[in-house]
């Protein structure tokens, strides 16, 4: 078991009523999965996502993962958790502009205090995984979008995530990049990484072992 | 990790040139500023300060209280110091001096005659330098100046005179100097120049007893217009009042009965000295008012703030363009420590930036006040403390203005950032740097108006007719009343020179030289006279000057001893006369009666801060001093024959001349020094403003961005929007106008109400204050506005 939703709740306050962004969710991921999320735009699939991604908080419920109750940690362990176990890719890609390809990749390694030496190897081999070893000293103005997603995944590969986070990877690339992309993550679950999208395209949702669809806040 | 913080840091100040050098440049303006005007008040409030003694030595200062008031000098009767010196022995040393004054040397060096005249020549007696420190660079400061001919010259002169490098300044002592042409004085010193924050200025130090020979009847007079400087060193345990009290009783030894009454003296520290007005500037030396100082100081530290405000205010304004670089790096695990490191030590480059352009900035500024400000001697210099305090100013810096936009921008909520919805403190913020940008264009306005007023006051002096001409006009003294003829005809021998007269001055007064004196009518009291100003004139004078003649004529003839009077309007006034009336009466002066030949219509014979005063001009040999030559043609050939006649005539004098306009523009040299300051304050103050205004347009405009796409997609127009923006901060500006406008009228009244002659106060002179204010603005932020209103609406509306 990765990780365990139980009777989830997120609200919002708006003029004495709440509204729902999340109602009773209730999900279980296991290792290895490739799930899913599916809805239409504020059905709460992105607001999900953050949840899991320990990004946003929830205000009823329970969540587990691994052996930790996310909903009991403080600020800081659930940083350090997710720091650990979680990458995400979103559509966006949210490379940061000033910094090159190399330098990017090399980032997140900086925040879990790797060394220099160590974080030199880690980006040459995703380097290498990824094909990408001629680009990494352009910046990624200099990129094309499916590569700079390309490089958004190297990224959220880097440190050895055990669950992939994606909102949308392909929403912002032509089909033949989208698809690459989808075939990427399909290559990469097959290698044992637990991934969640949030996607509006059916298609892409088959890749997936599972889907969730989502309305209103409420799975059905 | 600090490498790629570097790496970001430099990059991101690559990327955003525009706003960085504007960021840099405005805070090492800011702080360069304050700093010049923090070490101009350092210098100038620890004058004479440097003595080991200082804080021992007092001057002995005078109150004298005449009929209608009291009179506050800093000069004291010659023979007071000797007096003091025998009958207090509490009192540790006394030492006095007289001048700085004019005086002539001649070197004689390989049969070769050189000439100098030096206008700061002080006398000084053998305890002048116990009481003061002087750097010896040669000869024995215990005995230099008890021999009566001896002189001791400083760094400056002995290289003047003997041309010698630096490791010979002995070679010069015992080497003989003359002095007037005929005392031989023998060089028993060289010393280091004075500093330039003393009020003892001089360039050659002669023994005081050297001048008591000279004038004897001076030196024992104790009642005389001419007297000496005196100053003590007391005991720290001397208990002042006291003293001061011992020596009202005593002075009745040596005053005479009137005098005692109404004169009394007192001890004034030395330190104070140059900030105290009462007692008016030293011979030779000026005063700043400490009210000044303190102005000036405060103002420092405004400007020093409001560069560190806007300096904020841009930071956290460009702080949106990060907000997604902050999402990402939360996201992808950093700590929110490590973004506030990371923001903290990305400004602080910016700082230090800002501090070492400031440190450059500063030195070409000081270098430049030095030279602008040479009336007055200034010798300011960056120092150690200096750069300490620059220091201290950067750290602080840091922790204001590093630290706050740190902890704003590394407390985004990363989803948020992330979708660019990031929200600043909300309408607070908006309207505190609102507030802070109109307390910024009180203070633009305030100097800008100010600028205005003084530089159109000074237009006025420069331009109310004076009643005398004093264009082309050269000076030269005359050293040799028997040659003046001889020197007059030479000179109108020239074609460029239409007109030469002989006097003890020009109409108006200038170098603080006025001869005073007392008219009554023959009959009445000396108790009666009242006091006028004597000037001493030849029968060309009018003439020369196209001073106006109401009644009468001109003198005819020169005497020995003068009987004839040209006296002005102000002075009929005091008898109540007619022009025509007072032609043929006879007044009585302290140098003796004759008879008013001419009126003359009023001229300013004060410069215009003070009113003009009873004036007697006669036809008197004494003091005709000064030759006053009217020149046309070509002014650098006609100097250079004048030069010619005088040294042909007057053999063994040095020449010197000057220009009359030039001395009476000096005696506006505190005017011109407040126009300049205000000039400098305003143009700071309007970079400054201009910043603010800049940041707080980066603001409004980063929040407004969505905005501005949604009104241009529904149809605004690029000028639309510019106007927008322009209406936001003409508002601002206008109430900054309106806050400012009466504080400058108060203290330009104030200011005003100082001179006799004066401009009034008119209402344009505030507008086009408040409207060239306005001006720089819309042009400052036009660039901006006009950038986010052609901005393609389909960016700013696009979110994730």
């Amino acid at each position: 078991m990765l990780l365990q939703l139980n009777n989830i709740f997120k609200w919002v306050q708006s003029g004495g009523q709440r509204i729902f962004l999340l109602k009773d969710i209730n999900l279980e991921v296991k290792e290895g999965e490739f799930i899913s999320i599916m809805g239409p735009s504020g059905s709460g699939k992105s607001t999900l996502l953050n949840v899991i991604g320990m990004l946003d908080t929830f205000d009823e419920g329970e969540y587990h993962f691994l052996e930790d109750s996310v909903h009991n940690l403080k600020e800081k362990h659930r940083s350090n958790l997710y720091k650990e176990y979680i990458g995400f890719v979103f559509q966006s890609y949210h490379l940061l502009d000033d910094l090159t390809v190399q330098e990017n990749l090399e980032m997140p390694l900086i925040y879990k205090k790797f060394k220099g030496s160590e974080r030199k190897a880690m980006v040459a081999d995703m380097l290498d995984r990824f094909n990408i070893v001629g680009k990494k000293d352009l910046f990624p103005a200099q990129l094309s979008g499916g590569q700079q997603q390309l490089v958004g995944i190297a990224r959220a590969l880097i440190s050895n995530p055990k669950l992939i986070l994606a909102d949308e990877p392909t929403g912002n690339l032509n089909s033949k990049q989208g698809e690459e992309i989808m075939d990427l993550f399909k290559q990469l679950n097959d290698e044992g990484v637990t991934i969640i999208q949030v996607t509006h395209s059916e298609k892409n949702a088959e890749y997936g072992s599972r889907i969730i669809n989502l309305l209103d806040g409420r799975m059905i | 990790m600090f490498k790629n913080y570097f790496k970001i840091a430099w990059r991101t100040l690559l990327k955003n040139m525009f706003s960085s050098s504007i960021n840099i440049i405005g805070l090492s303006i800011g702080i360069s500023a304050c700093m010049v005007i923090l070490i101009f008040v350092w210098y100038e409030s620890t004058f004479d300060n440097y003595h080991t003694k200082a804080k021992n030595i007092y001057r002995v200062v005078q109150h004298n209280r005449v009929p209608d008031q009291t009179l506050y000098w800093n000069i004291t009767p010659y023979p007071l110091a000797e007096a003091l010196r025998n009958d207090f022995p509490q009192i540790e040393m006394v030492t006095q001096t007289q001048g700085p004054v004019s005086q002539e040397f001649s070197v004689v060096e390989e049969a070769d005659l050189k000439r100098f005249e030096e206008p700061r020549v002080l006398f000084v007696d053998k305890f002048y330098p116990k009481a003061f420190d002087l750097e010896w660079i040669s000869g024995n400061p215990d005995n230099a100046l008890d021999d009566i001919n001896s002189v001791v010259l400083t760094e400056t002169i002995a290289k003047k005179y003997f041309g010698i490098s630096d490791e010979s300044y002995k070679s010069v002592l015992g080497k003989t100097i003359l002095n007037q042409d005929d005392e031989p004085l023998t060089i028993t010193g060289i010393i280091k120049n004075v500093p330039g924050n003393s009020n003892q200025r001089f360039d050659i130090l002669i023994p005081y007893e050297f001048f008591k020979t000279k004038n004897p009847g001076l030196a024992q007079n104790w009642s005389g217009n001419h007297q000496g400087t005196t100053f003590v060193v007391l005991p720290n345990t001397t208990k002042i009042k006291s003293l001061e009290s011992k020596i009202a009783v005593w002075q009745k030894k040596y005053l005479k009965y009137e005098d005692d009454k109404r004169i009394s003296y007192f001890f004034q520290p030395l330190i104070d000295i140059h900030n105290e007005t009462l007692y008016g500037s030293s011979p030779g030396g000026y005063i700043m008012p400490s009210n000044i100082l303190y102005t000036l100081s405060v103002v420092a530290l405004f400007i020093l703030v409001i560069a560190l405000i806007n300096f904020i205010n841009l930071l956290t304004a460009q702080s949106t363009s990060r907000s997604k670089e902050v999402g990402v790096r939360k996201v992808l695990g950093s700590k929110r420590l490590d973004l506030i490191i990371q923001f903290i030590f990305e400004n602080s480059m910016v700082i230090i930036g800002s501090l070492t352009l400031s440190v450059v900035l500063l030195n070409i500024l000081l270098s430049k006040l030095n030279e602008n400000l040479s009336v007055i001697d200034l010798q300011l210099e960056l120092g150690f403390n200096h750069i300490g305090l620059i220091i201290l100013i950067g750290f602080s810096t840091i922790i204001l203005a590093a630290f706050y936009p740190a902890f704003i921008l590394s407390a985004f909520n990363p989803i948020k950032a992330l979708r660019n919805k990031v929200q600043f403190s909300g309408n607070n913020g908006v309207n505190l740097r609102k507030s802070l940008v109109t307390f910024q264009f009180v203070m633009v306005q305030l100097f800008v108006i100010a600028a205005i007023i003084v530089s159109l006051q000074m237009d006025y002096f420069k331009n109310k007719p004076m009643g005398f001409s004093s264009d082309s006009v050269v000076v030269t003294p005359v050293p040799d009343f028997e040659k003046l003829e001889v020197y007059r005809q030479a000179l109108l021998g020239n074609n460029d020179i239409s007109n030469v007269t002989i006097a003890s001055g020009p109409p108006m007064a200038v170098n603080g030289l006025q001869l005073g004196t007392r008219f009554r009518l023959p009959e009445q009291s000396p108790e009666e006279a009242l006091d006028a100003e004597i000037k001493i004139g030849d029968k060309h004078y009018l003439d020369f000057y196209e001073m106006e003649l109401l009644a009468g004529k001109s003198f005819t003839t020169n005497k020995h001893a003068f009987d004839e009077f040209i006296v002005n309007e102000t002075l009929l006034r005091r008898f109540g006369w007619s022009p025509q009336e007072a032609i043929g009466k006879k007044i009585q002066i302290n140098e003796g009666p004759a008879t008013i030949v001419g009126v003359v219509k009023d001229y300013h014979n004060n410069s215009f801060q003070r009113e003009i005063t009873p004036c007697i001009i006669t036809n008197w040999t004494f003091f005709q001093n000064q030759a006053f030559i009217k020149i046309g043609g070509n002014n650098v050939v006609t100097i250079d024959r004048i030069k010619d006649i005088w040294e042909n005539t007057f053999t063994g004098s040095a020449y010197s001349y000057g220009f009359l306009n030039d001395s009476i523009e000096k005696e506006y040299v505190l005017e011109r020094l407040i126009y300049k300051g205000f000039t400098i304050l305003s143009i700071l103050a309007i970079c400054i403003g201009c910043l603010g205004l800049l940041g707080l347009m980066s603001y409004i405009i980063s929040r407004k961005r969505k905005e501005i796409g949604i009104r241009k997609v529904l149809g605004a127009n690029i000028l639309e929007v510019f106007s927008f923006f322009t209406k936001k901060f003409i508002g601002l500006i206008t109430l900054a106008f309106i806050i400012a406008t009466p504080l400058v009228y108060y203290f330009g009244k104030m200011w005003l109400e100082t001179f006799a002659y004066r401009i009034e106060l008119s209402v344009w002179m505030f507008l086009s204050g408040g409207c060239l204010t306005l001006i720089i603005a819309i042009i400052t932020c036009s660039f901006q506005s006009f950038k986010a209103a052609i901005a393609n609406p389909v960016k700013s509306l696009r979110t994730e």
